[in-house]
């Protein structure tokens, strides 16, 4: 186990110098130069200089990249064009929203995906499952956005269950605003879930430990649940370690649709502010919160099923 | 039993070889194929269906809820929502077309390439991959999209220069199954080259799991598409494009629903086509094998 983490920390490292290879890259492809891109067609040729200066432009590209890649190290990304306050301030502000966010949706999921791939699984192939696998089928094809909007219409503005908006100030006003977010949010994931878990339970089903626990007369539930779902849900695990990145990028809409201060709303507000470096910053720190959610989840899969780490 | 499983067999081997007849296709095949045949012909010839020109204003009529007139209604200019929704699979289908056939060639191609050669290349091939799915898609595309301005064409390239990562995971994997095979062999015994025993005869056989995976992601792109449209990075308005009308519905949503529900409900059912058409051809090919 140790020699397993120790591997899966070293493998993190490329995976890290890459990201900010690419980061690195897409920022340099810009068609024109940034200063003006900011400050518009009729800039002051010396405030071009002078921001060109502030983003270290005017310098090599070796040593761009190298100013860059200490700026990663130290935790220094330089300031918000359009807010003037650092970019680690900002992410540090806005990020923990967005993964309350995920969280809450992951949660939410698995609450949906678990009950619905028993009885799936249960009654395979008659109309329980048929329904069921249909049902998510469809969820499967609606927009994020579109379903934010239906909720935020129904739940929000009409019956006014749950606010329009906003983050709240305390800790429980959060997760009352965040509900219907992370509702839009955990749908799509829960059909993926639902999907990997219905056929887990199949094959855990049919596998010889649970005909073996049956005839020695366990009760149905405690199988399901100590046998079953414990093996069913290992596999789910490593489905939820690769689904972060979606649940991501589904809170930049989710956060968008519901007016939701975090990462996601900041990345668009920055694209549409042409605000540089908080979308470079932003775009590292995302991918960055996906390979420590790799990791995570690798070693918590070693933990529960120690053949992984073969 | 054995006696007349056999020849049962051997029929069923004969009949794999031709393409099932219609009766005996696989039926969310027929669905799929049907919805998305049906969606291709709109989106080549929408002035046949449309009754309204889709970008022409009627202040006479604004936010009219569905009726004979306007079966889908009209939205805030008068717009009458069901040509918008026509006119729209025009932008729509052809996202879903643009957007993956570039990472479908290329990246068949590639993970083709690696998979047999094997070794290093599939190594550092395998570090790239786990590079690139630590990004987030939909936030990596929008970062490529901010960088080279808003619209489909940069989406286009945005998707391309990741989504190609996904076709080579998959056929990679294939293609290493299928070079073990004794076809393979006899291949190389031939005296064939690398290139000849690649793509005439490993990939044809290697390719099914990518082609299901095209139509999974053409649904993903016109979802993405949408998205991108919703968010004023894709189409751009006045164009008719579903995200597009989706984000002008936002403000109506309760006064007038219309103006949300159907372009919803057509990018629903063009991906539940999609879905469908990648289910059943997963079931026809399997067969076929």
């Amino acid at each position: 186990m140790p020699e397993f983490i120790a591997r899966r920390l070293v493998q993190l490292i490329p995976t890290l110098i890459f990201i900010l290879v690419v980061v690195f890259v897409l920022v340099r492809l810009l068609p024109g130069d940034p200063a003006s891109a900011v400050l518009g067609d009729r800039a002051l040729d010396a405030d071009v200089e002078r921001i060109n200066r502030e983003l270290g432009l005017d310098r090599s590209i070796p040593v761009q990249f190298w100013v860059f890649v200490k700026s990663f190290l130290t935790g220094d990304l330089g300031n918000s064009i359009s807010l003037r306050i650092p970019v680690t301030q900002l992410i540090a502000d806005r990020l923990p929203i967005t993964m309350l966010l995920t969280l809450m949706a992951a949660a939410i999921a698995l609450i949906i995906a678990i009950p619905l791939a028993f009885v799936a699984a249960l009654r395979r192939e008659r109309l329980p499952d048929t329904l069921i696998r249909g049902g998510f089928q469809v969820g499967l094809s609606m927009p994020v956005f579109y379903i934010g909007l239906v909720l935020l219409t129904v739940f929000g503005a009409n019956l006014r269950w749950f606010p329009v908006g906003g983050y709240g100030d305390t800790f429980p006003e959060h997760l009352y605003h965040l509900f219907l977010p992370a509702v839009t949010l955990a749908l799509s994931l829960s059909a993926i879930l639902m999907r990997n878990l219905r056929a887990a339970i199949i094959e855990v089903l049919d596998a010889d430990y649970v005909t073996f626990a049956r005839s020695k007369g366990l009760r149905t539930r405690l199988i399901l649940f100590r046998h079953i779902l414990r093996n069913a849900l290992i596999s789910t695990l490593a489905l939820f370690g690769l689904s972060i990145g979606t649940l991501l990028g589904g809170a930049v809409i989710t956060e968008t649709v519901f007016a939701i201060p975090g990462a996601g709303r900041l990345m668009v507000d920055s694209i549409y502010g042409r605000d540089y470096p908080v979308v470079q910053g932003l775009t590292v720190t995302l991918a960055v919160v996906v390979s420590i959610t790799f990791l995570l989840t690798d070693l918590l899969q070693a933990w529960l099923d120690p053949r992984v780490t073969k | 039993m054995s006696e007349s499983a056999q020849p049962e067999a051997a029929d069923a081997a004969r009949r794999s070889v031709r393409l099932p007849r219609p009766g005996h296709l696989p039926l969310p095949f027929i669905g799929g194929a049907l919805i998305l045949g049906l969606s291709v012909f709109v989106a080549a010839f929408p002035g046949l269906f449309a009754p309204y020109d889709p970008l022409a204003f009627d202040y006479n009529a604004v936010l009219q809820g569905p009726s004979a007139a306007h079966p889908f209604g009209t939205d805030n200019f008068g717009r009458d929502v069901l040509s918008r929704v026509i006119h729209a699979y025009t932008i729509d289908m052809q996202i879903a077309i643009f957007a993956t056939i570039f990472p479908f060639v290329f990246g068949t191609a590639v993970g083709a390439l690696v998979g047999y050669a094997g070794g290093i290349a599939e190594t550092i091939f395998g570090r790239v991959v786990d590079a690139v799915i630590t990004f987030p898609f939909l936030v990596l595309v929008i970062a490529i999209v901010s960088v080279l301005g808003p619209g489909l064409g940069n989406m286009y390239i945005a998707v391309g220069l990741v989504g190609w990562v996904f076709y080579a995971r998959i056929t990679a994997a294939e293609v290493r199954v299928q070079k073990r095979l004794d076809y393979a062999d006899a291949g190389r015994a031939m005296g064939y080259t690398h290139a000849r025993i690649i793509f005439r005869h490993l990939l044809p056989n290697a390719i099914t799991p990518a082609i299901v995976y095209w139509m999974t992601d053409m649904a993903l792109a016109i979802l993405l598409g949408s998205s991108l449209g919703y968010l004023g990075l894709g189409a751009q308005p006045p164009a008719a494009e579903w995200g597009v009308q989706i984000a002008e519905a936002k403000n109506f949503m309760s006064t007038a629903w219309w103006m949300g529900v159907f372009p919803g409900l057509a990018i629903v059912v063009t991906g539940l086509g999609f879905s469908l058409l990648g289910d059943g051809l997963a079931e026809l090919l399997r067969t076929r094998r």
